[in-house]
């Protein structure tokens, strides 16, 4: 069990990472709060005045940012759905012993390390309708016979730019779940095989539950991450054609880079808001865990 | 919840900073992050204090009369590309050379970011940036006007000698994006007439013998170009590459107005004519089945590679087609309809109020204007100059797309800009006209939706 | 070893080959868009490599304007420090959290998972204002700040669920054993977490070697990144692609092959012995 003496060593512990950041963004945030009941539009700085909850019922009829919310639950759910399951089998592949396995590991990392203006251009470049790959690719094989403009269409835009965060986010999952795969008993398979599991029981049995925190926490992390992303988007399409990939996050930097910092904050919140169901549940189950 | 008129300036935001830095003093040390800033930073500061120093030496060899106090100026530009990078540095280094009143411009590159230059500088300038002098849009002027960033450039211009070497109408366009109509705000650079690229060969091809001389001629071309040249069934060359993403407001304009439409009243009947023409064009396959998404990139991309006959921009392009092409492009134009407008792009320089030198400042933005600058600027880049020296040159007068481009001049012009225009032309604009073109919502609905979002509902 | 039915192996070969040509293709395609002349990148016939490679773009980017290399020194200054610093503080705070129990602690994890869900960009007047009140603007602390404050919360989360993973009674041997609980911590625990350390450095390292609003907002030409140096590839008049993706490949290249060398440390078996669940 935990240590429960009074001590002081576990605030000295945390005191360095909370310092660092309650100075940097605590008062940011809270004014950003507090933009959020204001009219609080930089393009009009002297009409600036408290409204109450006038942004946020502003959004609630706003077609745009509930077809946005909407947009966002597919994209995250959609998103880092696949980005975990692809990762975790890429985890588990490269978990195995053979010859050039670290240069492997290494260059399966390089979505990752992509820089978020290249990877908008070149999945862009890679769509294109005229003179793009994927085109070619498919044209050559006979499964279109005529280009398709991917992110032209409202259709194939939405899951175009999902594609592209899928391929961005498998090797953040895929190194995770690999360091924590270390952590797992070689005795507990060893066990497993002498009772005859199977490699699907040991899966189930032994690997998940045994880096189910990792999976939780990096799950968490990703969904809010992936719910804040703005540049992959942003890179490839600007949130159109007809606002067809206008997720919340690239609603509200758009609105933001208008300086419309109210309604942009409010939103925001509202954002924060989603995501806090998905946060409380979990965090409710961590604490209760930890209890028993 | 009740509502309470309670006031919070935008103040309120500097006030909290203050409360913010109050609360960081006293914690710095404990924060490990700056310990390690500290080594770090003493290098990027040398570096940059070495620049000043050594640019600073070579303004006071020059000026032999070194009697003015020595002064900086802190210029922020973005560059279209590295060529330009270059050119504005050596700019720089020439005035500093040779300005004789001991200033010394230092430049601060930032990028275009899509546009996002203007917010972020403003993000910068709210924040208390020391930035003195910037290169500017128009469209941004009333956002800085509204938040009082803007230095008022009308007593320095009134008594500037060279006032005259600029028309007057010029400045007049400065006036009216300063809101009142009164002052300016913004000195005049280099502007780009947007004028219609075209293939002679193809034009040949579709057996067309001269440029349009009307609008509706131009439409007809455009069908006429648009050619399956392999018989496969599909069209291999387009008549025209739209511009459907950002940026596509500027030659959709000329439709517009092309149909006696304008931008003061989206919604009348000539205007949405010409939005219809637009849709048409898209509908009936006689451009890329890719405009809703094409920004300049790709409209440039298109029509050099063959597959648009006909595309709309300015000079700024120019040296790159004749680059691919040859003699094998050229330009005509927008021509008249039952009514006649092409788009004005800008580029402007302004003087911030934070700004502590502001005659050193006006010397780098006037020698930016009509001088030295001027000439190389607009020679190095193909945009057409604003000084009337400038333009008499060879350079300008003898260049087939610098001809079209002056042949423009008459009718061009800007967007109305009001605080809504940023955003408008970032995310309005390009999505309803996708929404449009793509039959998600009728022409009238679409000019609706655009005029309410330019003036308001 | 365990015999495996061959096609099984087979299977595994497949999907690794499947997604690694997914995960690659894009680079390839950049790799060969920095090599290609600018007349086959708008060619009627899309090419899959090139017969006149050309070197140019990677020269440029060293020789003009762009100044690529001190870009990559500035990105690694910030990169390397932001991973140090948010390395130590997270860890302390982390293993405060999976074993001790306090008043606050709760709180305190909420407030830590909850501080990224705030867009940046709504953020960014008043940290520039901070940043200019504490003399950090234009220089890499500005960036080491930021980043390490956006960093600490999901490494600390991170770390804390790679302890939670790692059963308690190792150090209850340990301190049974006469061992203090530093002492435990320092030769039992950091040991296990050294794969998890080395993961989560590499999540740090990644943030802020790529991170491109702040690094915008707060550099100058002398501090500017990498991110930086290739967003002003873009301006009005299109793309530099041969540039920008000459740029991306060198940005690409050196962190591959600092993760080549890192991965080492996640050795499977290495803790396999030690660990009993």
């Amino acid at each position: 069990m935990k240590t429960k003496k009074r001590s002081i060593a576990p605030y000295l512990l945390v005191a360095p990472a909370t310092i660092i950041i309650v100075c940097v963004v605590f008062i940011p945030v809270i004014q950003a709060i507090l933009m959020s009941f204001q009219s609080y539009d930089l393009r009009r700085p002297n009409a600036i005045k408290f409204i109450g909850l006038g942004n946020y019922i502003e959004a609630f009829t706003d077609t745009q940012f509930l077809n946005a919310v909407l947009r966002t639950v597919i994209w995250v759910v959609l998103g880092v759905g696949f980005q975990f399951i692809l990762g975790f089998v890429l985890a588990l592949l490269l978990n195995r012993q053979f010859r050039g396995r670290g240069a492997i590991r290494a260059v399966s990392m390089i979505p990752w390390v992509t820089p978020g203006v290249l990877i908008g251009l070149m999945w862009r470049w890679i769509y294109d309708g005229n003179f793009g790959v994927l085109n070619d690719i498919l044209l050559k094989l006979h499964i279109i016979d005529s280009a398709i403009p991917f992110l032209s269409q409202k259709s194939t835009a939405f899951p175009g730019v999902i594609v592209t965060i899928i391929w961005q986010g498998i090797p953040f999952f895929a190194l995770m779940i690999l360091a924590a795969l270390q952590g797992v008993s070689r005795d507990l398979y060893e066990a497993a095989e002498i009772d005859g599991a199977t490699k699907a029981q040991e899966l189930f049995y032994i690997t998940i539950p045994s880096i189910k925190n990792t999976i939780y926490v990096t799950g968490l992390l990703r969904i809010i991450w992936v719910a804040n992303s703005v540049d992959v988007i942003f890179n490839m399409t600007e949130g159109g054609p007809a606002y067809s990939t206008q997720t919340l996050s690239v609603y509200i930097y758009n609105k933001a880079n208008a300086l419309n910092l109210g309604y942009a904050s409010a939103m925001a919140i509202c954002l924060a808001l989603m995501l806090l169901v998905v946060v409380i549940p979990y965090l409710r189950m961590n604490f209760k865990e930890e209890k028993s | 919840m009740k509502k309470h008129p309670v006031t919070r300036k935008a103040a309120s935001i500097l006030a909290a900073s203050t409360m913010a830095a109050g609360l960081l003093a006293g914690c710095g040390g404990a924060a490990s992050g700056t310990t390690t800033a500290g080594g770090a930073t003493t290098k990027g500061a040398s570096t940059a204090a070495a620049t000043t120093k050594a640019a600073a030496g070579a303004a006071t060899t020059k000026a032999a009369s070194g009697s003015a106090e020595p002064v900086t100026i802190k210029f922020q530009y973005w560059a279209d590309n590295t060529d330009y990078s270059q050119l504005m540095q050596d700019i720089i280094k020439k005035f500093n050379e040779t300005n004789g009143k001991n200033i010394t411009v230092v430049g601060e590159e930032q990028p275009w970011d899509g546009g996002a230059y203007s917010e972020n500088l403003f993000n910068a300038k709210m924040g208390g940036s020391d930035v003195d002098v910037s290169t500017w849009k128009l469209t941004s002027t009333p956002l800085y006007v509204n938040n009082d960033l803007l230095l008022d450039l009308t007593p320095y211009i009134d008594k500037w000698d060279k006032k005259g070497d600029i028309e007057d109408n010029i400045y007049n366009v400065m006036k009216q994006a300063g809101g009142d109509n009164s002052k300016i705000y913004v000195m005049p650079w280099n502007i780009q007439v947007l004028y219609v690229y075209y293939r002679p060969s193809i034009f040949e091809k579709a057996g067309i013998d001269h440029t349009p001389t009307t609008y509706q001629e131009f439409l007809d071309d455009i069908k006429k170009c648009t050619m399956d040249t392999d018989g496969d069934g599909k069209t291999d060359v387009y008549g025209f590459g739209m511009r459907g993403a950002k940026g596509g407001q500027e030659p959709w304009g000329s439709f517009i107005y092309g149909e006696g439409g304008s931008f003061d009243d989206l919604t009348s009947a000539g205007s949405v004519q010409g939005m219809q023409d637009f849709i048409d064009l898209y509908k009936n396959g006689y451009v890329p089945p890719t405009a809703t998404s094409d920004g300049f990139n790709e409209i440039i991309a298109n029509f050099k590679s063959g597959l648009t006959a006909m595309t709309i921009h300015h000079t700024g392009s120019s040296k790159d087609m004749e680059a691919t092409f040859g003699d094998d492009v050229s330009a005509f134009a927008f021509p008249a309809g039952k009514g006649q407008w092409t788009s004005m792009g800008d580029t402007e320089t302004v003087i911030f109020k934070s700004c502590k030198h502001p005659e050193a400042a006006f010397e780098w933005v006037s020698y930016l204007a009509t001088g030295e600058g001027q000439k190389m600027w607009c020679e190095g880049t193909g945009n057409v100059p604003v000084s009337k020296t400038v333009s008499q040159g060879d350079f300008f007068q003898n260049n087939r797309f610098m001809k079209a481009s002056l042949e423009g001049e008459s009718y061009a012009g800007i967007l109305p800009i009001l605080d809504t225009t940023t955003e408008w032309i970032s995310t309005t604009w390009p999505n309803t006209v996708a929404q449009a073109l793509t039959g998600e919502i009728s022409t009238e609905d679409c000019m609706k939706t655009l005029q309410e979002g330019l003036y308001g509902k | 070893m365990k015999y495996e039915k061959p096609g099984t192996k087979a299977l595994r070969l497949i999907l690794l080959i499947v997604m690694l040509v997914f995960i690659l293709f894009p680079f390839y395609w950049t790799f060969l868009t920095s090599i290609k002349p600018e007349n086959e990148l708008y060619g009627d016939t899309v090419t899959y490599f090139t017969v006149h490679p050309t070197f140019e773009a990677y020269k440029n980017l060293f020789t003009t304007t762009v100044n690529f290399l001190s870009a990559m020194g500035n990105s690694l200054i910030v990169a390397v420090s932001t991973t140090l610093v948010t390395l130590c503080v997270s860890t302390m705070a982390a293993y405060a959290f999976s074993r001790y129990d306090f008043p606050g602690r709760k709180a305190l994890m909420s407030i830590f998972l909850c501080n990224n869900m705030f867009p940046t960009v709504l953020l960014l007047i008043p940290l520039y204002t901070i940043m200019r009140k504490l003399h950090l603007l234009f220089t890499p602390g500005s960036l080491i700040l930021a980043y390490t404050t956006f960093t600490i919360p999901f490494s600390v989360w991170l770390l804390l669920g790679f302890i939670n993973d790692l059963p308690m009674s190792l150090e209850e041997a340990a301190q049974v054993d006469g061992c203090t609980r530093g002492k435990a911590f320092i030769k039992i625990i950091l040991p296990l977490l050294n794969p998890s350390i080395v993961a989560t450095g590499v999540y740090i390292f990644m943030q802020s070697w790529n991170e491109y609003t702040f690094a915008m907002m707060f550099t100058n030409t002398a501090t500017r990144t990498i991110p930086v140096a290739l967003k002003s590839l873009i301006g009005q008049l299109g793309v530099q692609w041969d540039l920008l993706t000459a740029g991306g490949i060198l940005t690409i290249i050196p962190v591959c092959i600092m993760f080549f060398f890192a991965q080492k440390r996640l050795v499977e078996g290495l803790t396999a012995g030690a660990v009993k669940g």
